[in-house]
């Protein structure tokens, strides 16, 4: 029975201590952390959310919407006709929506760059109550992600989930990705994370919002007739990210000409849509856009609609398009993989799910996220041996992390993102108290907006990018006000006591308990150096 | 609140009230005694790999069309040698004209792969293979001349200023404030934890100095996330802190969203806008201090130089170097150019790199603010003596 132990993994593994459970798990921490892997464990309930074929669906009817009541995509109003509701209320409202989100939307803000105007079109206000809407349902993803995480008892699961969605990260930063990012993670990832490393590989690559985030949709075969007809070829993005970011990581052997010819095998892997239908019908790409603007020019008679029908079947899909696809064998990473359409870019990822590169890249990576940020040779070494005596099973290597003596030091060594330290507030104080109204503001003012990660990197891992002077600052302030509202029973320390257990320092316990106010000491055991670490 | 009338000396009376605490700290972040003749450094990077090709094209160069016609922006300034100025850019087209911006042209740091990340460690710790622990920028200040002092604007500790000297970082509030004793009480806290300590006190000093951002103004601009002034209020405060009275002499400011793989002429209109509403931002700002200041923003690496499937472009080698400032010897591009004759291209695909970044930043570091060559080419970047310190840029 150590407490201490059980803190351990109720903080460190666990995403913070809700009331009763630094006990619970005292008397065996580490069996207490894997009755945690299950399969189901980090699902997120779908209700009331969009499913990624309803979010392209609604989109497409959307448009249909547009583009049925109002012909041609740039009429203007007739007469007298006047918007319903007053524009400038409605644009000022986006311009809020905008700033609590705080995800980067270029188009959006392309089109309030005169705030106040007039909304000049009945598209444009069409379109902004689209981005709105939008908008509201990545809102909804952030909010049920966030109460999964407060309320859940198998926090180890969240934070396992979470490590791997930061890992395949797809940021919402475009309009498109707003609807998807949230799908993504529930879909692509959260079940996958205690399946084999190279399942949850296939399904984060394949997924429809990680073909887009990465431009996969923008990669073609160049010597294929629709290639050539259009003038466009390869795109290397996901190619790249895949072996450096996800895979074997940087600097692991593989060259320039491995990510072009990954490139090549990764070609005819799509988003299923009228876009790609007009491909195979032997259209263009241009008259896509020419569809998603409302344009259905001359000239395009039954077949053209036939097509459009047939892509609703494979809208909001990942599809495997033939004819998009650079024929011929491919050399990557020293292997030649025949001839066999979509089963050669998966055929790729297979062999770098049991590569000795990326064993290497992940082991490091998760004992980074579990040890320190400088995680000694030996711990990677142990995850390394149990990845691939395993084959990479998920399982396996959450209970060898949960096993990593390494990992139980009785010094908090891990400086706590934004993420961590709310999620962790709430669970020991409660939803209010770590957020308040708007968990979005919250989000944004300490610099880490979920599903808002500026690069396909995602969130660093390390204590360096968080604890500079404003972060720390910012901190602070938002400690101070979460001890404006805590609503909790009992004093400072004993809040202290239900959070960190025997783990906070004998400094902080005589800080907290000679503050002024109650909330000065709830602001203390907030920014306590035990509570900024884990 | 707690917010009353004696908010201006607030944090004062802070370090008065918790003097003793922090006595242990070294000198505090703007206590030095300006040596460096009130000359001032600023450094923007620009993350994502900015297409420098877009920002400056050679337009009298015969291949350029051939190459990316579609990408060309029609409307580019011409400014001299044969390059023209992205039109998005006005207010940076008009100090080149009154000689206070120049650019270096196809220059690019000594990697030569194509991750951001690994590109963006290399370009600030300023290492040719290998990335350290610390930034350049960080070892500069180590070593540097007199005592100098360096504050990193936005909310993320870049590793450029990671690193043994104290560098402080800033940026805008949004939250309400802890009161005075609530600070000093932490403070105590914090006096066994450097890390936290460290931060808490350059905090405290640099939110005294940046006084608050003006939102009537940043309106105007168009500012929030995505406008045209998104990156106005950092440059703002990169401006008060570098034009106050023993205000550091470097700053540095990081600008996001280069990464144009698709649809590139619509993003980079849109970042060039504000990347020229940031700089003429820091001229306004700065008032007298800006004539003796030299801005240079750097990208860890350009873009290829053919289009790709998307109307955008992939990872390439060599890029841009924007310098402005009163300081610069403007009007006049640096560089080699290397040409965009098929043959001459890297890899057969990118602009090749005739010219080292690191030669920019020494030029810079050297004639602006006095660093020894010695210090530039061992401490500072290791193992570039070959990359000669560019001449006459300021």
């Amino acid at each position: 029975m150590s407490l201490v132990q059980g803190a351990i993994a109720a903080n460190r593994f666990g995403m913070g201590a809700k009331p009763g459970e630094i006990d619970a798990a005292a008397s065996d921490p580490r069996g207490w952390l894997k009755a945690q892997i299950k399969p189901d464990a980090a699902l997120v309930s779908g209700d009331g959310l969009k499913t990624t074929e309803q979010a392209f669906q609604d989109e497409r009817d959307a448009q249909r919407m547009i583009v049925g009541q109002l012909g041609r995509p740039n009429a203007r109003p007739q007469g007298n006709t006047r918007p319903q509701a007053s524009p400038a209320a409605q644009s000022s409202d986006m311009q809020t929506a905008n700033d609590q989100a705080g995800v980067q939307t270029g188009a959006q803000a392309g089109g309030q760059a005169g705030k106040g105007a007039q909304l000049r079109t009945p598209q444009q206000q069409a379109r902004q109550m689209a981005q709105r809407q939008a908008r509201d349902e990545l809102n909804g993803e952030i909010d049920a992600r966030t109460k999964h995480a407060l309320e859940t008892s198998d926090s180890f699961s969240e934070r396992w989930a979470r490590f791997w969605s930061n890992h395949f990260t797809v940021a919402a930063k475009n309009r498109q990705l707003i609807g998807l990012a949230g799908p993504y993670e529930r879909e692509a990832i959260r079940p996958h994370v205690y399946r084999s490393f190279g399942e949850l590989l296939g399904s984060a690559s394949f997924h429809p919002a990680m073909l887009i985030y990465l431009d996969a949709n923008k990669n073609f075969g160049p010597s294929t007739d629709a290639a050539k007809a259009r003038k466009v070829g390869l795109n290397e993005n996901l190619a790249r990210e895949i072996l450096e970011l996800h895979t074997m990581g940087v600097g692991s052997g593989y060259t320039q000409a491995d990510v072009t010819e990954f490139a090549r095998a990764l070609t005819g892997w799509t988003v299923g849509g009228p876009q790609t239908m007009r491909l195979l019908a032997g259209g263009g790409l241009g008259q896509g856009r020419a569809f998603r603007q409302g344009g259905f020019g001359a000239g395009q008679g039954q077949a053209f609609r036939a097509s459009l029908q047939q892509a609703d079947a494979y809208l909001g899909k990942a599809v495997f398009v033939d004819a998009l696809h650079e024929p011929g064998a491919r050399t990557i990473v020293g292997k030649t993989y025949k001839a066999e359409g979509k089963l050669q870019a998966a055929a790729v990822l297979d062999d770098l799910a049991r590569s000795r590169a990326t064993a290497k890249h992940i082991s490091t990576k998760l004992a980074r996220h579990f040890v320190s940020d400088t995680p000694p040779d030996n711990a990677v070494k142990k995850l390394e041996a149990v990845y691939m005596k395993s084959g990479g099973d998920l399982s396996a290597m959450a209970r060898a992390c949960i096993d990593l003596d390494e990992a139980w030091g009785e010094t908090a060594l891990k400086f706590k993102s934004p993420d961590e330290l709310l999620i962790s507030v709430g669970r020991s104080a409660g939803q209010d108290a770590a957020f308040g109204r708007d968990a979005r503001t919250v989000y944004a003012s300490l610099a880490q907006q979920p599903f808002g990660a500026q690069a396909p990197v995602g969130w660093p891992d390390d204590g360096a990018s968080w604890s500079g002077a404003d972060a720390v600052m910012k901190r602070l302030q938002w400690a101070n006000s979460v001890s404006q509202r805590i609503m909790v029973s009992g004093s400072p320390n004993d809040f202290l006591n239900r959070a960190l257990g025997p783990t906070a320092s004998e400094a902080t316990r005589t800080a907290v308990s000679r503050a002024e106010t109650a909330q000065q000491g709830f602001t203390l055991a907030l920014m306590s150096p035990e509570f900024q670490r884990r | 609140m707690t917010r009353s009338s004696h908010d201006i000396n607030r944090r004062t009376l802070m370090f008065g009230a918790a003097a003793v605490s922090i006595a242990s700290v070294a000198a505090p972040a703007f206590a030095s005694v300006p040596e460096s003749g009130g000359k001032k450094v600023v450094v923007i990077i620009l993350r994502g790999a900015m297409d420098g090709l877009s920002l400056l094209p050679k337009i009298d160069d015969p291949n350029i069309h051939e190459h990316r016609a579609s990408l060309v922006d029609a409307k580019a300034v011409p400014l001299s040698d044969g390059f023209a100025l992205h039109s998005a850019l006005p207010n940076l087209a008009a100090m080149y004209q009154a000689k206070e911006a120049a650019f270096v042209t196809a220059v690019a740091g000594p990697y030569r792969e194509r991750s951001h990340f690994e590109a963006q460690d290399l370009l600030e710790c300023g290492s040719a293979h290998g990335v350290m622990n610390d930034g350049w920028l960080n070892r500069a200040l180590q070593k540097a001349p007199a005592a100098y002092s360096a504050v990193s604007i936005g909310p993320v500790q870049p590793l450029i200023v990671r690193g043994r000297a104290e560098i402080t970082s800033w940026s805008p509030p949004m939250l309400p404030e802890a009161s005075d004793d609530t600070l000093a009480r932490l403070m105590d806290l914090y006096q066994k934890d450097e890390v936290l300590k460290t931060s808490l006190t350059e905090a405290l000093g640099a939110d005294k100095v940046a006084g608050k951002s003006d939102p009537g103004a940043m309106m105007g601009m168009g500012g929030g996330r995505g406008g045209p002034g998104q990156y106005v209020p950092l440059l703002q405060a990169a401006g008060k802190f570098l034009s106050q009275p023993n205000g550091p002499e470097i700053a540095v400011v990081s600008l996001d969203g280069w990464d144009t793989h698709t649809a590139q002429n619509q993003n980079l209109q849109q970042r060039f806008t504000q990347l020229d509403l940031a700089i003429k931002t820091l001229k306004t700002t700065m008032g007298e201090t800006w004539n003796k200041t030299a801005l240079f923003a750097v990208s860890e690496f350009g873009r290829t130089v053919r289009v790709n499937g998307g109307q955008g472009t992939d990872h390439g080698t060599a890029s841009t170097i924007v310098l402005a400032g009163g300081a610069i010897k403007g009007g006049r591009m640096f560089g080699d150019w290397p040409t965009l004759k098929p043959a001459a291209l890297f890899e057969n695909r990118d602009l090749a790199p005739a010219n080292d970044a690191r030669s920019v930043f020494k030029g810079v570091l050297r004639e602006q603010l006095g660093w020894a060559p010695s210090d530039l080419d061992g401490a500072i970047f290791p193992d570039s003596a070959s990359a000669r310190a560019m001449p006459n840029l300021v």
